[in-house]
């Protein structure tokens, strides 16, 4: 690992420990001088001076091992309470003054000792000579006195001011020391005798170039955040920034977006406009005269029927309809009027025509804008909502978009229709293969079918169209012939979507609509 | 459009025409051939050989049944139709049915004919059986203009008599019962005459078939007698009629019932019907009858609509080839469409059929060449605009639908009664769900608050599109008008948070806007305003009715605006 590197993966405690030689890299200095240096808890600086040693940042200069007397738990309750041999003298001598008995049982109770204690000070006490052990096991002062008492006594007060060097007591007293202090299987005893050790450490080659790098970079302190503050005056550039892991997941956010549906209609939107056609709208309360008489549709028509529109409850009826097309639409339907055709032979009823639906197709838009002398040559489009009267099911919605549109010129014809919707195979579904087949709407001859081999779906129905029938677009006053296509593309876009169900399209679940991802 | 059953067998024995070898077809070959009948196979079932056909053109009704597929395939296959010959061959004494005055006004016409020489097999029974309830169900409108019997010939005496009784006057065993009853009685009890007694509603004297005997054939249109009017498998002669209310469609539904059975070998023999009063043919009509109209039209015409040049002759075989008859002079064709259809109202009929004749394949694909400018309508614009400015606040974009209920858009925003609460309803409702057009926004924005109460907070969604408002001043009795709503949801939604929104999305747009305090319903008292742009409402904005979200189950704070599109984008 380079040294810049090595630096990178510092911890800010090693860092801290770095800098403190980054005034003086050859010095060497001691621990205390170390913390005081870095001001650094002893707990971290052991930590961080370890870690630095493993990484042979730092060396060690010296080491000198001083062994030093402290005052254990129960050594400390002796400074107080005083030590048992103390505590078994002083109860001697008092019965010798009053001239009772004194067992040792009445001692351990009296004093709240243990046997071991016990038995030890007395031990030591009646070798010293300071005690005699009469008949009856009781004990009695011989009057003198007992050097280890007095000894105890002296250096529990000592080491109790701060713990001392083992060199600084007396060989007598040392042996006192060595005596009571605690040792394996020796836990209550006043004294410890611990190794201070002094180390003084040094950098090592890597660390001086490592301290030498840190005072070059001048980074030294770190930060969690960067702050206007720190912008303003400049003082980024002598700190350290913490490091993320930022391989951890991101915190979730829910951005402003379309929906995938509306994205994918808009997808479609701008292809046509590119393809040169023009928007056109129209109400969602149709006549069924725009919606079915104007397209030709007979009003017997089983797609008429209650049961596939929905009607109006109030009102009924519209208050009018646009002349001339109501009087050339009814003659059309009647005997062909002056469209070229036979007509539908049957009476047409101006009250039908009259009446309001839900707009069941597209193409009443179209017819609307055959009425209102549109460009020749024109080409428009609708995205239009339509309502069928239709169980709701996972294939049937009760209102849908309708994509579809018609091309007027002079030169349209069956060829040029078919070369129409070859552009839409190629440019809206991405198709190569397109198959025409024959079909069938009230309002079109020829029709069209246009089956597409969609990259991913294979082969699919894209659309329908054909040229408009004479008798819809004679008595709206159009005398070119029209193309009228639709394009059903609800499949590609639950297919770009991932749904299988086309309620989804129109879903209240507003973690699906976050969730899901766009259609191209 | 019909949906048709017919059995892989019987269709190859029909193309390869009676007393022929049938020539098994491949799926892929039967699918190839019913582009020349718009036809698309839907299911199938490889044990039994039933196919399952979709008929999309609903003027040729001779295409729904299996004979009527199996001729146009044959025809294209031979290059033309082979004459009919009950068409020209004359009886010399005919068998008759005669009409009894009065039926002008109840049902006019009728047809018939015998068929004798086919022995009925099961198959070409089913077929018989379906072909009479398609016709008279899709294209006689639920047998109101025209319906079909079928009878055993040897038990019927001509002439029969298309009579008019009263209910009670005639009686017989009907098909489906074990009793006699009388007209009157199977209108009452039997489940066709509930089914289709309505038809005859208001005459009190009713359609009877009978023979020359008395016998009773059939109570047109409802049903037929058991003891006559019952064809089984292995009969061998046939008696067949239709009555309706259109001259020309009885006529053509006996055609194509006379040419499905002489494709199937049968010896047709027509039948003279005599009428007490004039018909469009006169008042004695022989049936079946070649009712095609020629038409005469110059190859251009089909030229021209095709947008490729192929010629008199090459158009002439095109139409042979698809069942026409054809004359042509010069640059003229005089065409003449087959006895069992009547679709040819429009020289461009004639030309798609050229077209199928010859196969769309023919066809190679032109790009219209004429350059147009496309573009998006003023308001399309405008919304598209106004949303690319919510997704930029952090809004996502929901779609919903446009029916809805009067108790999601009106009741459960507390507008019953109210100016705001008016609908466009639907007169013939399937759901109360989908039984009204959304007047505003909101309700469907709290549509989908109401069911994502799991989705992180906060929510911000909005939906930009169109409403119906009811206005007597209308033709239409409403508008219809694009708007935008927006709704912020979260523990600490606040007025202000909306406000800030609406004011962004009015400086971008470009528009001036002032609030003034509104007393609106669906929101909170004083925390709730009208849109105002020179004066007029554009919109209202508020914090919702806590009331409001109790009834939505929803249990966080809800701020929303609502804004006329539709108008601010008709503004200069």
């Amino acid at each position: 690992m380079d040294i810049s590197s090595l630096i990178d993966s510092l911890h800010p405690l090693e860092v801290k420990v770095l800098s403190t030689f980054v005034s003086n890299p050859s010095a060497v200095l001691q621990t205390e001088q170390l913390a005081q240096a870095s001001g650094l808890e002893p707990s971290q600086l052991s930590m961080a001076v370890e870690w630095l040693l493993a990484k042979s940042l730092l060396a060690v200069d010296t080491e000198v091992v001083t062994p030093m007397v402290s005052l254990t738990k129960v050594g400390e309750q002796y400074v107080e309470k005083h030590s048992p041999i103390e505590r078994v003298l002083a109860a001697a001598r008092e019965a010798a003054t009053t001239g009772k008995r004194l067992t040792i049982q009445d001692i351990q109770s009296r004093e709240g000792l243990e046997p071991a204690e016990v038995s030890g000070a007395i031990g030591r006490l009646k070798k010293e000579g300071a005690l005699l052990i009469i008949q009856g096991g009781c004990l009695e002062s011989t009057g003198r006195t007992s050097p280890t008492a007095e000894a105890i006594r002296g250096l529990l007060l000592r080491v109790h001011e701060m713990p001392r060097e083992m060199q600084t007591f007396s060989d007598a007293q040392r042996q006192v020391i060595q005596d009571h202090a605690v040792k394996r299987g020796n836990a209550k005893e006043p004294f410890r005798i611990d190794d201070r050790v002094a180390r003084s450490l040094k950098l090592s080659a890597d660390g001086t170039e490592a301290a030498q790098q840190l005072s070059k970079q001048g980074v030294l302190e770190e930060v969690s955040q960067l702050t206007p503050e720190l912008l303003k005056d400049g003082s980024w550039r002598t700190k350290r920034f913490r490091k993320y892991t930022i391989s951890l997941r991101a915190p979730r956010i829910a951005p402003g977006k379309k929906h995938p549906y509306r994205e994918f209609l808009d997808t479609v939107k701008a292809k046509l406009v590119s393809m040169g056609f023009q928007e056109m709208r129209g109400p969602l309360v149709e006549t069924e005269f725009w919606n079915m008489d104007a397209l030709f549709m007979p009003q017997f028509h089983p797609a008429r029927d209650i049961h596939d529109v929905y009607f109006v409850k109030d009102p009924k009826q519209t208050t009018s309809i646009a002349e001339p097309f109501l009087s050339r639409v009814a003659q059309a339907h009647q005997d062909g009027g002056a469209t070229g055709s036979t007509g539908w032979n049957y009476p047409f009823d101006v009250a039908r025509a009259r009446r309001l639906v839900l707009r069941s197709q597209g193409t009443a838009v179209s017819a609307h804008t055959l009425a209102a002398q549109p460009a020749v040559p024109g080409k428009y489009f609708s995205i239009a909502r339509c309502f069928r009267y239709d169980q709701v099911d996972a294939t049937h919605a009760t209102d849908f978009f309708q994509v579809e549109g018609i091309v007027l010129g002079e030169d349209i014809n069956f060829r040029t229709l078919l070369g129409l919707l070859n552009l839409f195979a190629r440019e809206v579904a991405q198709a190569k293969e397109v198959k025409f087949l024959p079909a069938y709407f009230p309002f079109t001859e020829p029709s069209v079918e246009m089956h597409v081999r969609h990259p991913k779906l294979g082969w699919m129905e894209l659309g329908g169209a054909g040229l408009f029938r004479s008798e819809v677009t004679l008595p709206l006053g159009v005398t070119v012939p029209v193309i009228a296509w639709g394009l059903g593309l609800d499949r590609m876009a639950m297919v770009a979507l991932g749904i299988h169900d086309i309620r989804e399209l129109f879903t209240d679940n507003l973690d699906l609509i976050r969730s899901t991802k766009g259609a191209l | 459009m019909p949906t048709i059953t017919i059995f892989k067998q019987d269709l190859e024995g029909l193309l390869a025409g009676p007393g022929e070898a049938r020539q098994p077809m491949t799926l892929e070959q039967i699918e190839d051939s019913l582009m020349l009948v718009k036809g698309e196979l839907k299911g199938q079932n490889p044990d039994t050989g039933e196919l399952r056909i979709e008929l999309q053109d609903s003027n040729r009704p001779d295409l729904w049944c299996c004979e009527g597929i199996a001729r146009q395939i044959r025809v294209k296959r031979q290059g033309s139709l082979p004459k009919y010959g009950f068409l020209s061959t004359k009886p010399p004494s005919p068998k008759q049915l005669n009409v009894t005055p009065g039926l002008e006004k109840v049902r006019p016409f009728v047809a018939a004919c015998t068929a004798t020489g086919y022995r009925v097999t099961k198959d070409g029974l089913a077929q018989l059986i379906q072909t009479q309830e398609k016709l008279a169900e899709m294209f006689g409108r639920k047998r109101r203009t025209v319906s079909i019997g079928l009878y055993r010939l040897a038990a019927i005496e001509f002439p029969v008599t298309y009579d008019l009784v009263k209910s009670g006057e005639a009686a017989f065993t009907p098909l489906g019962m074990d009793t006699v009853m009388t007209l009157g009685e199977m209108l009452l009890v039997h489940p066709k005459g509930l089914e289709f007694g309505g038809i005859l509603a208001g005459h009190d004297r009713l359609p009877f078939l009978r023979d020359a005997k008395g016998r009773a054939l059939s109570f047109p249109p409802i049903i037929n007698s058991r003891e006559v009017g019952e064809v089984k498998v292995g009969d061998d002669a046939l008696f067949v009629e239709v009555t309706g209310t259109d001259l020309s469609m009885v006529i053509l539904t006996l055609n194509i019932f006379a040419a499905n059975l002489a494709d199937r070998g049968a010896v047709v023999e027509p039948i003279e019907v005599r009428y007490p009063y004039k018909t469009d043919l006169g008042e004695t009509v022989m049936t079946p009858q070649d009712l095609g109209r020629s038409r005469t039209l110059p190859v251009q015409t089909i030229e021209r609509a095709l947008g490729q040049v192929l010629g008199v002759h090459e158009v002439a075989k095109a139409l042979v080839a698809y069942g026409y008859e054809v004359a042509t002079e010069s640059e003229q064709l005089t065409v003449t469409l087959p006895l069992y259809r009547q679709d040819l109202m429009h020289a461009m009929d004639v030309v798609e059929d050229v077209a199928i004749s010859r196969g769309y394949a023919d066809f190679l694909p032109v790009m219209p060449s004429q350059f147009t400018v496309g573009g998006l309508s003023r308001i399309e614009e405008f919304s598209d605009r106004v949303r690319a400015l919510m997704v930029g606040m952090g809004f996502q974009e929901i779609i919903s639908n446009i029916l809805g209920s009067p108790q999601d858009l009106r009741d459960a925003m507390r507008l019953e009664g109210t100016e705001w609460g008016q609908l466009v309803e639907v007169d013939n409702v399937m759901s109360l769900n989908f039984s009204a057009l959304r007047q505003w926004m909101l309700p469907s924005l709290l549509r989908v608050e109401a069911a994502s109460n799991r989705a992180f907070y906060p929510h911000r969604i909005f939906e930009a599109g169109e409403v119906a408002r009811p206005d007597p001043a209308q033709a239409l009795g409403s508008r219809t008008v694009m708007v935008l709503g927006g709704m912020i949801a979260h523990a600490d939604a606040h007025f202000s948070e909306i406000h800030s929104c609406l004011d962004t999305l009015f400086y971008y747009v470009g528009q001036a806007y002032s609030l003034e305090p509104v007393q609106h319903p669906s929101f909170l008292a004083g925390r709730a305003g009208s849109i105002l742009c020179e004066g007029k409402r554009v919109g209202v904005i508020g914090e919702l009715h806590p009331e409001v979200l109790e009834r939505w189950q929803i249990s966080v704070p809800a701020v929303a605006f609502e804004i006329d599109l539709t108008q601010l984008a008709e503004r200069p």
